[in-house]
């Protein structure tokens, strides 16, 4: 191994000119800041949890207190679905797909608050969105399979889905009788939070 | 003085600069061609992040939110004429602020913008005292000592050195 | 209460904690003797050292093949292979799948450094005796214990599981790991390229331990930087081509935070093989050096913690570790204990030499350190910048490829020119004359690509300055290269200088490819049936037929489209059966000026014979994968020695004549 000692560089004479003593100094604080931005650095990576956007539960939604996008298009029975024109009854709209497994493990739930529902006067109406590559057979045999009866509605394009800000399905939205977001809940519901929720902005509708 | 050598003082460079100034004038003014609106589509789809995914952009994904997106978006593009902006401004209303990928400039987020900035004139600075102080250094003269020091050092040398072959210019 | 443990365990099982613990005790065992040898002044500790290198290698091996085996033979008593082993893998996937996933990856780390380790041991086995060397070892010693621990530990790689449950498990490996050959070459080789930067680490802490902090160290540990760096390299390219070839977007780099993650101790790492030039020649620059190589490690772990703690969401991400702790943790501790030694040994790193003129090579060399230093302070800052909006407001924010163009763009541009002055400047000082004389006809090659861009059709300033930039760096690097190999024969293309120059020619032509592709790519999406041709850029696509196959554990649809009346290309889509996760497999046409590159949307059938096909004309991506194959040989080129051990006492330059009538030849001067 070659010789690596100071030789032939002379080391450093410590005679403290101007620029070395300014040297000295400087040194330690170029340490101590590095240190800290390292530092810092540190800390922000411990104190973060994993960011899995996995949420569950009542969400957050630009959409909520504002007017519902306007939606038209068809049920897979082809009959015409006019969002706006659902005005003056409370709505339930759900977007799920046929094979994810929290839209399959909620199916019983939604069919059990549809049922209640139909049992109230001005019980709200519930609507399921889908989109390709779910078509329409699929859909049927779904609903032969595991019950329920309500009109389901297409969405070829997605755009109802974008308009709506859904990630990921299922997602289930409650707007009052003027049009108004009031409730978006991301995830697998079941049939006592549903009525719960309906419940609530009811009564704080009619205050 | 022979003709390469006089080519290479500033007749050579001046036309250099001329020549180079005139293609990039005239290449950086050139027409590109309109852009497709599949083009169009890439490029907000690329500015905008997959709500669900694990930090793919809209682009990149093949989610279905993110084919949703996509056809919102081409549909935006073909069938409106609102701008790019207005377009991705839509979609972070709908899906929310970490949906655009790109921080603002106003707030604590203006801080990713600004520090790479502050740490290039520190840079900057550092390196202007740096030579600063190292001018101050090379100004000065080998005394005595030095030249003893290297005296001895070249005296250790145990053969000459084999015939020297230069290795270039390194 | 041992014994039942070990009959819970199948074979395997108790195969590989065996190993893992036998490689762990010997690297502690290795790493005391070493310490009791050199504290003690007590050589004959040194004499088990050796042994005990090669049981931490045979553990590691032996943990692999174990691995492995468990993998072949669908052994489901162990919990990884029910992660990542299925009956339907293709052979080759189903060996790659060992380090598809988290545990495994651990696995691949483990081996690599226990190698890297006992080759260390090997080749400095006469030099033991010596501190730095010793240092050295204790510290690659450390660091294989803590993967070993991990590996026992908190990820324990062989933990046993119980009956397999068919419908969660044993669905195979990730789809997008199974679909293309590169799974088996691009993680090895990143790793080797990670791996290898814990040589050059330890010898940097021995040096700093032991204050012997000149060149010597250095000198020695030289080859192994660079053989790092340029497995570091070509990883990395081969992950962009490997993005290209797979996920069916058409890009070769995502701005992901893992694939920074992997870039940033490949950028400290570049700055450091260029900058310890100016140690070896000047003595100067010495805290820059140690910082860079202790930082290059550094980042390694931090990538390594970035990738797999599952604190940043990413395509890449192996999530659902509880091994995220423990990685911050050494990341913290290896950032404390450089900081500490840099702050204790700091005197000693001061030289008392001066960088005369900022128009010198030390002085590009410095601010090409600057540079590095910036841009991988800039994407650390993009990366980390929405954990710390999270942790300070509470709320999500993405950081992503704008942010990151916009800022490297400005730095790719600067780099360039940087390439094409250095190589022409001397050490010490320059004059403008000499400047002049030497890159002139590098400039006009600067100016003939220039117009050469204008003249086939590009626009935009940016992507034509970089154009500019990039003939005039590769004038220089050539002009270089002529000149050493006129001087020397088939020699002037070996060593440092010259090998390095090729590598300079690989960057250039992957920045220039770089360029090209992301300021001219030309996309369009057609729907289309059997027998329909739509014309898209210049080319003509035919679309032949639309058909349904299966594989082994996917089905799919595949679609055969012929370019120009020429050759059929089928892009596909398949949906894997275990997971149900949709996966692209584009169909690349690839040519010298570019690439016609296909891909399969959701929506077409087979039964109406209907595709949605989306066509992109990417120009210059084939420049890429040859100039990432220049650096690989440049690499190698620049490891070969150069004709002389320089020696302290060499002239650092040779004086350079400024009275000469002409400059166009350099004078023959004595070892420059």
């Amino acid at each position: 191994m070659s010789d690596d000692s100071p030789v032939p560089f002379s080391p450093a004479p410590p005679s403290s000119t101007g620029s070395e003593v300014n040297r000295r100094r400087i040194a330690p604080i170029i340490v101590l800041v590095v240190a800290a931005v390292l530092g810092g650095l540190f800390w922000v990576l411990a104190a973060s949890d994993s960011g899995s956007p996995d949420e569950v539960g009542l969400v957050d939604s630009p959409l909520i207190g504002r007017a519902a996008p306007s939606v038209r298009s068809t049920t897979i029975d082809d009959a015409p679905f006019d969002l706006a024109r659902r005005k003056g009854s409370w709505v339930v709209i759900n977007f799920f797909n046929s094979t994810c497994v929290p839209c399959k493990a909620e199916h019983p739930a939604l069919v059990e608050f549809v049922a209640q529902q139909a049992t109230f006067d001005d019980g709200a109406e519930f609507y399921t969105f889908v989109q390709p590559p779910d078509d329409d057979d699929d859909i049927r045999a779904f609903f032969a399979e595991r019950g329920g009866n309500w009109p389901v509605v297409r969405d070829d394009d997605g755009r109802i889905n974008v308009a709506f800000g859904v990630s990921q399905v299922p997602e289930t939205f409650i707007i009052d009788p003027d049009g108004v977001v009031r409730v978006r809940w991301a995830g697998e519901i079941n049939a006592d939070i549903l009525s719960q929720l309906v419940q609530q902005q009811r009564v704080a509708y009619g205050a | 003085m022979s003709r390469a050598a006089s080519l290479k003082r500033w007749p050579g460079w001046v036309l250099l600069l001329l020549v180079v100034a005139g293609f990039l004038a005239f290449g950086s003014t050139r027409d590109a061609g309109a852009r497709t609106p599949e083009e169009r589509v890439e490029e907000i789809s690329k500015q905008l992040a997959c709500p669900v995914c694990n930090g793919e952009t809209v682009y990149e994904s093949r989610n279905t939110s993110s084919t949703s997106i996509r056809a919102e978006i081409k549909a935006q593009v073909t069938s409106t004429d609102a701008t790019d902006d207005e377009i991705i401004a839509y979609i972070v209303q709908q899906f929310g602020a970490d949906t655009q990928l790109l921080p603002k400039a106003s707030g604590f987020e203006s801080l990713v913008w600004v520090l790479p900035l502050v740490a290039l004139v520190c840079a900057g600075v550092g390196l202007f005292f740096a030579f600063r102080r190292w001018q101050r250094i090379a100004d000065t003269v080998p005394d005595d000592a030095d030249r003893a020091l290297v005296e001895a050092a070249l005296a250790a040398e145990t053969e000459p050195e084999p015939e020297p072959e230069p290795e270039a210019e390194s | 209460m041992l014994g039942t443990m070990i009959l819970a365990e199948g074979t395997n099982g108790f195969l590989g904690h065996t190993a893992l613990i036998v490689g762990f005790a010997a690297c502690l065992f290795g790493a005391f003797a070493l310490v009791a040898a050199t504290v003690l002044h007590n050589p004959r500790l040194l004499r088990s050292v050796q042994t005990y290198g090669m049981f931490a290698l045979a553990g590691s091996v032996l943990a692999v093949v174990v691995m492995e085996k468990a993998l072949i033979t669908r052994d489901w008593s162990l919990a990884y292979v029910q992660k990542v082993g299925s009956y339907d893998t293709p052979a080759l996937f189903n060996f790659t799948a060992l380090w598809s996933a988290l545990e495994g990856s651990i696995l691949l780390w483990l081996l690599l450094l226990a190698m890297y380790t006992a080759i260390v041991l090997r080749r400095y086995r006469t030099r033991m005796a010596d501190p730095i060397v010793a240092w050295a070892m204790v510290t690659m010693f450390v660091v294989t214990a803590f993967f070993f621990f991990l590996a026992l530990g908190p990820t324990d790689v062989f933990r046993a599981a119980g009956a397999p449950d068919f419908a969660r498990c044993c669905g195979g490996p990730n789809p997008l790991l199974q679909n293309h050959v590169l799974v088996l070459f691009h993680p090895p080789i990143l790793y080797l390229g990670y791996v290898g930067f814990t040589v050059p680490f330890a010898f940097a802490i021995a040096a700093l331990v032991t204050g012997r902090v000149g060149e010597g160290w250095l000198v020695e540990t030289r080859r192994w930087a660079l053989f790092a760096w340029g497995f570091l390299t070509l990883g990395i390219i081969l992950g962009g081509w490997w993005s290209y070839e797979v996920l069916g977007w058409g890009g070769v780099w995502g701005w992901d935070p893992v694939e920074n993650a992997s870039l940033l101790p490949w950028l400290t790492g570049t700055a450091y093989i260029h900058s310890v030039m100016v140690q070896e020649r000047r003595g100067m620059l010495r805290v820059w050096n140690i910082s860079l190589l202790l930082a290059t490690f550094s980042l390694t772990i931090l990538g390594t913690f970035l990738t797999r703690s599952g604190v940043i969401n990413s395509v890449h991400a192996f999530s659902d570790g509880t091994i995220g702790p423990y990685l911050l943790g050494a990341f913290g501790v290896v950032v404390a204990v450089s900081l500490g030694l840099i702050a204790w040994r700091g005197d000693r790193l001061r030289s008392p030499g001066a960088i005369d003129s900022p128009l010198s090579r030390e002085g590009a060399f410095l601010a090409n350190n600057v540079v590095f230093t910036l841009f991988a302070f800039v994407i650390l800052l993009g990366t980390v910048f929405p954990l710390i909006v999270e942790a300070k407001d509470d709320r999500r924010i993405a950081v992503g490829s704008p942010f990151f163009d916009t800022m490297t763009q400005p730095i790719g541009l600067v780099l360039l020119f940087l390439m094409a002055v250095a190589p022409a400047l001397p050490w010490r000082k320059a004059s403008g004359e000499l400047l002049r004389d030497r890159l002139f006809w590098p400039a006009w090659g600067g100016a003939g690509a220039l117009g050469f861009s204008v003249l086939v059709g590009a626009t935009g300033f940016t992507p034509l300055l970089a154009f500019a930039l990039a003939g005039f760096a590769a004038g220089a690097a050539l002009r270089q290269l002529v000149l050493a190999t006129r001087r020397q024969g088939y020699r002037g293309l070996l060593g440092r200088t010259n090998g390095g120059m090729v590598v300079h020619l690989g960057i250039i032509l992957i920045a220039v490819a770089l360029a090209a592709s992301n300021s001219y790519t030309r996309a369009g999406e057609f729907s289309m049936t059997e027998g329909d041709t739509v014309e898209f850029s210049g080319h003509t696509f035919t679309l032949l037929e639309v058909s349904s196959f299966e594989t082994s554990n996917s089905v799919g649809i595949k679609a055969q489209v012929s370019i120009d009346g020429g050759q059929a290309y089928a892009p596909a889509i398949s949906k894997y059966t275990a997971t149900g996760m949709d996966v692209a497999t584009p169909s690349v046409k690839t040519g010298f000026t570019g690439d016609i590159y296909l891909t399969l949307e959701n929506g077409s059938t087979p039964s109406t014979g209907e595709a949605k096909l989306k066509i992109f004309i990417k120009p210059m991506i084939v420049w890429m994968w040859v100039g990432g194959m220049l650096c690989g040989v440049g690499t190698l080129l620049a490891a070969f020695p150069g004709k002389h051990r320089r020696r302290p006492t060499d002239a650092v330059s040779a004086p350079i004549p400024l009275d000469e009538p002409t400059l166009d030849e350099p004078k023959q001067v004595a070892d420059v």
